[in-house]
Order: C-alpha cells, then structure tokens, then sequence
C-alpha cells in the first residue's frame, strides 16, 4: 500500500447471511488521526461492517486494507483472506470495544489488559505493567488494577474494556454502541474518555446513538440504513443540515 | 454380635478400601480428560464425528454400569477368544484393569455432557474478544475459556464424583476386592448385618470428606461471578 495515510479502506464490501444481505457494496475510507461515527437505524449493518473490519465475520466480497495491511481483497473473482501470521498482525494493529464489555470475568483488570501485551504480543511482565498502570490512570480508575470485573460498575468495566483496546497502541479502535449497556448516569463519564482519546488524535470508528455525542467528537458522520451508506459527511454539517430523506426522518427522532 | 466381630468387619473391610480408592482415583485421573475429550468430539463440526461421539455417550448413559463392566471383562474371551486370565499390569490383575476402564469409558460419557453444556454455556464474546486481542485458539481454549468452564461445571462434576465413590461397588461383579465385596462375603460368613452397616459408615465419610473437598475447590473460585 502506498498510502498508509488511510488507516482504514473498505471498497465495495458485500455481506449475506444465508439470503438476507446485511452489506450492499459499502466503502468506507479513515484517514489516520480521523474520527468516524456510524448512526443509523436498528439492522441498518452498523455492526456487521464493525465486525467485518475486525475479523470478526468474514465477507462475500470486497477489500479491506488496516494500516497498510490487506486484511483481504479478490483474487480471481473470490475473496482471499490474509494468512494466519498476517491476521495475527493485523489483529494487533486494531482495537475493538464491545457494548457489553467482553472482559475475562476470571482474570483481575489487569490481567484483563496485560495478558495479550504479554502472550500475543510478547513484551514483558513490567512493560505490560507499565502500560496497564499509564492506562487506568488515564481512564480514572487507578486504583481497580487489582479488582475482578464482577466488582466494577458497568462505566468503570466499559473504561476497562477500552484500556484493553488501547493496550497494543493500535493504530485504529472501532466501538459498537460502547455506552448502550450503561445506565445514563454512567453514560457520560465513557463518553469523556472516548473524548479524551480523541482529542489525542486517536483514529476511531464509532458506532454509536448518542447524537449529540457524534456530532461534537466525529469529524465526519456516515448515516447506514438498509445495507448502504445513505448519506455522510461533516459532523455538524450531517446533523444540523442533512441532505437526504432518510436522514433527515433518523434524526428527526433524536 | 460380638465385639471382635466388629473389630474383623472393620479391619477386612479397611482391606478392601485399597480397591476401592484404586478404582476411584484411576477412574477420576483418566475419565476426567477422556471426557473432555469426548465432548470435542460430540461438538466437532464434522458431522459423522459428532455422530460417533453422540452414540458413544447415549449407549453408555443409556445403558447399566454393571453389564458394561461385565462386557468389557468377559468380551475379549467370548468375542474374540483373547485368554485375560493371565494379563497382569504392575500388581494389576485383568478383574481390577477391566473395572478401570469399564469406569472410566462410563464416567467420560457422564463428564462428557457436563463439560459440553459448560463449553456451549460460554458468551460467544468472549471468543470474540480473545480473537480480536490476537489469541491463538489453544491460548483462547485454556486460558480464557477452560477456567470458566470448569468453575461452571464444579457442582455438576461434584456429583458425579459422589456418585463415583458409590458406584465403585458395582466392582464386585468381578470379584474385585474391593469395600463391599470384603462387607459381602463376610456377612455370610457371619450371618450377621455388622459387616454391611460398616461399609456404609466407610461410604458415608468418604463422601463427607469429598463434599468439604468439593466446598473448599468451589470457594476458591469464587472471587468471580
Ligand atoms: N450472525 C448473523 N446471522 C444472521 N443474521 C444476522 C447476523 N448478524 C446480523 N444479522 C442481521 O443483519 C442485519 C444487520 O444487523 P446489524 O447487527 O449489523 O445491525 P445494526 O445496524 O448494528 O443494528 P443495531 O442498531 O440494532 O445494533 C439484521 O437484520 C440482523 O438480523
Ligand atoms: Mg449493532
């Protein structure tokens, strides 16, 4: 890849399950240091194309490229995947932070967060130390490096689950609905963390139904209805101005 | 009843108790990781894998642990012609080898549906997540999802390990001496209850003593839900 100024490239990605078809030919293209929120209605695809841009389920066909690595592209009219090493590169060149957290219930916050810096990606007890300290403070919740999960209210799990995505110092972090598991109360304090690592010019992808949110933390919003991107551009702009119908009856409703 | 016959009870009976654990801890050792095993096997995605290990658990759940100890003792002469009487491994006879295995093949297919109900218990986000984190599938298998699965199956595995230590007195259809065996011929020999009243106190303290071992393995995993 000669551009790798494009964190993240999906062209024409096409996704079925069985003879429902969730993606209808989706490009989607993040430059590095962008922030991206994703809204639209409920089974629009949102997260199937998180999904297919984690690994997480694999597409009919189109290409996808992170960070300068093709995760998968056509080859003689199929698609072909990355190789088991390559994958394994890839995986650590991203995060992913789940609306219902997905921590290790059985391992401490910060084996939660060390374990992959020290099995995956082989650095040592006190670098995957170091690290999972300098996270939780920056996520306020210093003194839970010891606690089990089970103990943390669903925001503090939440910041745990995004210290453990930032843990590899990826070079993009994609969010399904991160707060939607939360109780309002508890919604704005995950939302100021996000905030903080954008404003560290952290590459993201969000998922996401908190309006307000979107439009003050993305810089380019991108409306999914039906399987097709229907409408995107700047935050503001998309908000406060949208173009298309269908946009305009989504947001009408926030 | 005299006091002297009590005194014998006990002490042959304490004979047999050898057997017994023998029985017990083989069996536990081997059907332990065969039923794991076997529950792979029943989940593979290989259909006629998944069938093979399917028959396996529903014929030796489905039939009595007794005629499976008799078939795998006299099956090799009466099928095949094979001469056991002579088979000795270590201070082993082929009557104690059979209980063994007759044990472990039934005890694996108990386990093996213990074990697959905990595994398919597991949130498919926690594969998800171990993916995405760059697990390999044996790192994800034993160090995230094995863990949670043997905490969620302890109670039902605690069960069957009573039951198990019960169960070991089914040996006596070999003629293996083990506790009720020695309780059995010394009863007769008695005319007298004493002998099986023994067994029974024997039985009861094993399972007492496993029931707070069981407790003690539960409370150690607690500090997660
Ligand atoms: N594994 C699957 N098997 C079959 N159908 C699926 C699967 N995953 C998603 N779908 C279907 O694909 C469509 C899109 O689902 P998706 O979860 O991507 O929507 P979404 O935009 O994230 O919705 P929401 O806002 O409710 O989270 C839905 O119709 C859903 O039922
Ligand atoms: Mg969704």
């Amino acid at each position: 890849m000669n551009n790798t100024d494009n964190i993240l490239i999906m062209e024409n990605i096409h996704k079925s399950f069985g003879d429902l078809e969730v993606l209808k030919g989706i490009d989607l293209t993040v430059k590095r240091g962008e922030v991206v929120a994703v809204i639209g209605p409920s089974g629009g695809g949102k997260s199937t194309l998180l999904r297919c841009a984690t690994t997480l389920e694999n597409i009919d066909s189109g290409k996808i490229v992170i960070a300068g690595d093709t995760l998968c592209d056509m080859q003689g009219g199929k698609i072909k995947y990355a190789t088991k090493d390559q994958l394994r590169h890839i995986r650590s060149r991203f995060g992913l932070v789940f609306q219902n957290f997905n921590l290790f219930p059985h391992f401490s916050v910060r084996r939660n967060i060390t374990e992959s810096l020290i099995h995956v990606l082989g650095k040592s007890k006190d670098e995957a130390d170091q690290i999972c300290d300098d996270l939780l403070a920056k996520m306020d919740i210093k003194d839970k490096a010891d606690s089990y999960p089970c103990n943390l209210s669903g925001g503090q799990q939440q910041r745990v689950s995004i210290a453990r995505a930032l843990a590899a110092d990826p070079d993009i972090i994609f969010f399904d609905e991160p707060t939607s598991a939360l109780d309002p109360e508890l919604t704005k304090g995950v939302l100021e963390v996000i905030k903080s690592i954008a404003a560290e010019h952290m590459t993201m992808v969000i998922v996401t139904h908190e309006m307000m949110f979107a439009r003050d933390v993305a810089d380019r919003i991108v409306f999914m209805d039906g399987g097709v991107i229907v409408e995107e551009g700047p935050a503001f702009e998309l908000v406060s101005n949208p173009k298309q119908q269908r946009t305009k009856e989504f947001l009408a409703g926030y | 009843m005299t006091k002297e016959d009590l005194l014998t009870s006990i002490l042959q009976i304490l004979q047999g108790l050898e057997y017994t654990s023998g029985i017990f801890f083989f069996t536990l050792i081997l059907s332990l990781p065969l039923g794991l095993a076997v529950a792979r096997g029943k989940m593979s995605k290989n259909k006629i894998v998944s069938a093979i290990f399917g028959v396996y658990i529903s014929i030796l759940r489905g039939t009595p642990l007794m005629l499976q100890l008799l078939i795998v003792y006299y099956g090799p002469y009466y099928l095949f012609g094979i001469s056991t009487g002579g088979i000795k491994i270590g201070p082993f006879n082929f009557r104690f080898i059979a209980a063994i295995i007759g044990f472990t093949l039934n005890y694996a297919a108990y386990f093996a549906e213990i074990f697959r109900g905990g595994i398919q218990s597991m949130p498919k986000g926690q594969y998800e997540a171990a993916q995405v984190l760059g697990f390999s599938k044996s790192q994800t298998y034993f160090k995230i999802i094995l863990p949670q699965v043997i905490k969620r199956v302890l109670p039902s595995v605690g069960n069957e390990v009573i039951t198990l230590v019960k169960d070991t007195s089914l040996a006596q259809v070999l003629s293996v001496s083990e506790m009720f065996f020695m309780a059995s011929s010394l009863a007769s020999k008695q005319v007298s209850i004493v002998p099986f009243l023994v067994v029974g106190v024997f039985y009861y303290f094993m399972n007492a003593v496993i029931a707070l071992l069981m407790s003690k393995i539960e409370n150690s995993m607690a500090y997660y839900s």
